[in-house]
């Protein structure tokens, strides 16, 4: 009889709210997420979204007021011991690692803190630092390092156990563009090739585009999307032209455009053309008027939204929402005193 | 199929190997002394700050005092050694979290699945030893200026020092716990540091209510075994039951305050700020 492995990560209606003696905050607003073995999750949102106290609950550094949260099918609350057996954490940057102690000391550090007998691991250790390119740095004291080394060592200490479950917070931030990419790898490589799942948040949507297989979106501690990244651009895609032209229109040929309903921009020398489901009669209408006007066409793209459109999309509407939402409940109540009094 | 559906039979990772108690003891160790041996000025000066602190005191002492300094020799030798494994000890956990916070490691030591409690008694242990390295090198040195040599029987001067620290790793503890909560509570720390002294040089053969505070009883004991030569087992077992007694109670009370601190920490999700 076979037994089904649990999920990397189970959390179900984790909430956080914090009382500052004024008012309650709600960090956290019933967040539930399932996440697979060698699954990259990005998280997203905007600051003060929630997205660090929503990991540091996963990992039980902040314990939530209700919810519950697995970790390969461990209670955190219950057995946060057991549960961190195979998790691994960088939430500090390049503060993550002793800057006094150098690269591989640091790794057998964290290994034995971790359980792990160091010198057992040492050709794991030698492999690592090979992948993260630190192996001629291995003896440096990480205070000499430059801020990317010493990134890259952190995460090297992170992986310097066997771990089923890595949290990534902000890890390419500061890294030059050659070791951003050099981690990016090794996060795809992890997760495909060792099954590793990995929760990374980051303001770089390029990386979070790369390496994710599903984007979690937050906004005021609530979980507004949670979606396959091809998903979330197929949801938002907008049929998008750009036409470039050899120089700009009249106020005549401008006045047409509009006719068109399109959304008409100039870009220096270009005019872009946009809107979301046009159809392709509109398209022809355009090819005609551009001919008939004498345009000369530079270039014309279609355009699919970029993870940071998706975004601001996504956060903009959650925002108005919500403005619309206190604005409805300012009025009722208003209305309400009114009759009361 | 999924991953998440594989079948455990087929995943050697589903049962996690117990986390090696003595790995963890090795790397704290590990790191404790390459810090020392890789900083040798930093521990130099130390080492050397605390001599000609007593250097300062004993010579000092003796161009006011007179006599009254050189016919308590022996007790002030036995007290600053006393006095070096105390704040050794206590740096090592109080001001060691504060530290962890401020380097951005705290909460690493957090998710080890040893369990923040473990983790820091394994540093306790390193520390004390590490505060025996620190206490009989300063020993040997205030000896040497002093002129006075007094009884060092490892068998009864170990437990004594073992027992007398461990009440002062109680207070570390609850500091430890404290600076969780309240982060920078450094000037505390230092203050502490000096209440040491009070608590070192409280009068317990006098008034014998006093052995109920931390380190006071042990430095007692210790003062009559190394100036006196008392031996272990000469002591009355009272003596030494009370010891035991008020050692493990403050230390007891310091682990369970700490875990109260970081059980609150966590709930008010104050790890990591700083």
């Amino acid at each position: 009889m076979s037994e089904t492995t649990p999920p990397a990560i189970d959390a179900d209606g984790i909430e956080k709210r914090y009382d500052d003696g004024e008012d309650v905050v709600t960090a956290v607003d019933d967040v539930s997420l399932t996440i697979d073995p060698g699954e990259v999750v990005g998280l997203l949102g905007p600051n003060g979204a929630g997205k660090t106290t929503t990991i540091k609950c996963l990992l039980g550094l902040i314990v939530p007021d209700s919810g519950t949260i697995e970790i390969r099918g461990t209670d955190v609350a219950e057995h946060p011991e057991r549960a961190h057996a195979r998790v691994g954490a960088m939430l500090e940057g390049e503060r993550n690692a002793y800057w006094r102690l150098t690269v591989r000391e640091n790794l057998s550090f964290f290994a034995g803190l971790g359980g792990q007998q160091p010198a057992e691991l040492r050709e794991r250790h030698d492999r690592l630092l090979e992948r993260l390119d630190l192996a001629g740095r291995a003896d440096s004291v990480v205070n000499d390092l430059s801020t990317g080394m010493k990134q890259k060592v952190s995460l090297a200490s992170t992986l310097a156990r066997d771990v089923d479950v890595i949290f990534l917070d902000e890890p390419t931030l500061g890294l030059d563009v050659e070791t951003a990419l050099s981690l990016r790898e090794e996060i795809r490589r992890l997760a495909e090739s060792e099954d590793v799942a990995i929760v990374l948040t980051s303001h770089d949507m390029d990386v979070i585009e790369a390496v994710s297989d599903r984007v979690v979106i937050l906004q005021d501690g609530r979980v507004i999307a949670d979606d396959p990244v091809d998903r979330l651009g197929e949801l938002f895609e907008t049929q998008s032209f750009r036409v470039a032209i050899a120089q700009p229109v009249d106020e005549l040929v401008r006045r047409r455009l509009d006719g068109l309903d399109l959304e008409v921009r100039g870009e220096n020398d270009r005019l872009v053309i946009e809107s979301q489901g046009t159809d392709s009669q509109t398209v022809y209408e355009l090819m005609r008027l551009l001919e008939e006007t004498g345009q000369e066409l530079r270039d014309i793209d279609s355009v699919a939204p970029d993870l940071e459109e998706i975004f601001l999309e996504l956060t903009d509407d959650a925002s108005d929402a919500r403005s619309d939402a206190q604005e409805t409940a300012r009025v009722v109540a208003g209305s309400g005193s009114k009759g009361g009094s | 199929m999924g991953a998440a559906e594989k079948t455990a039979g087929a995943d050697d990772r589903s049962d996690p190997p117990s986390p090696s108690l003595l790995a963890l003891f090795r790397v704290v160790a590990h790191k404790k002394l390459v810090l020392l041996v890789r900083y040798p000025v930093n521990t130099a000066t130390r080492f050397a700050t605390l001599v000609i602190l007593f250097g300062l005191i004993l010579f000092g002492g003796e161009a006011v005092a007179g006599a009254a300094i050189t016919d308590s020799l022996a007790g002030i030798i036995v007290g600053f050694f006393v006095w070096t494994m105390a704040i050794v000890a206590y740096q090592g956990l109080a001001w060691n979290i504060t530290r962890e916070a401020q380097w951005g490691t705290l909460e690493r030591l957090f998710i080890s699945p040893h369990g923040i409690g473990t983790v820091m008694l394994v540093k306790l242990v390193v520390n004390v030893l590490f505060s025996f390295l620190w206490a009989f090198a300063t020993l040997l040195a205030m000896m040497a200026l002093a002129r006075e040599w007094l009884v060092v029987d490892p068998a009864t001067v170990l437990p004594l020092l073992v027992l007398t620290v461990a009440s002062i790793s109680g207070l570390g503890l609850v500091f430890a716990g404290l600076a969780l909560l309240y982060k920078r509570i450094e000037n505390i720390f230092q203050l502490l540091q000096f209440a040491f002294v009070g608590l070192i040089a409280a009068p317990v053969g006098e008034v014998p209510a006093l052995a109920v505070l931390p380190v006071s009883h042990g430095s007692y004991l210790l003062q009559e075994a190394m100036r006196d030569g008392t031996r272990l087992w000469e002591f009355a077992p009272g003596e030494l039951g009370l010891l035991i007694a008020t050692s493990a109670g403050y230390f007891l009370a310091g682990f369970a305050v700490f875990q109260i601190a970081q059980r609150r920490a966590r709930k008010q999700g104050l790890l990591g700020q700083y």
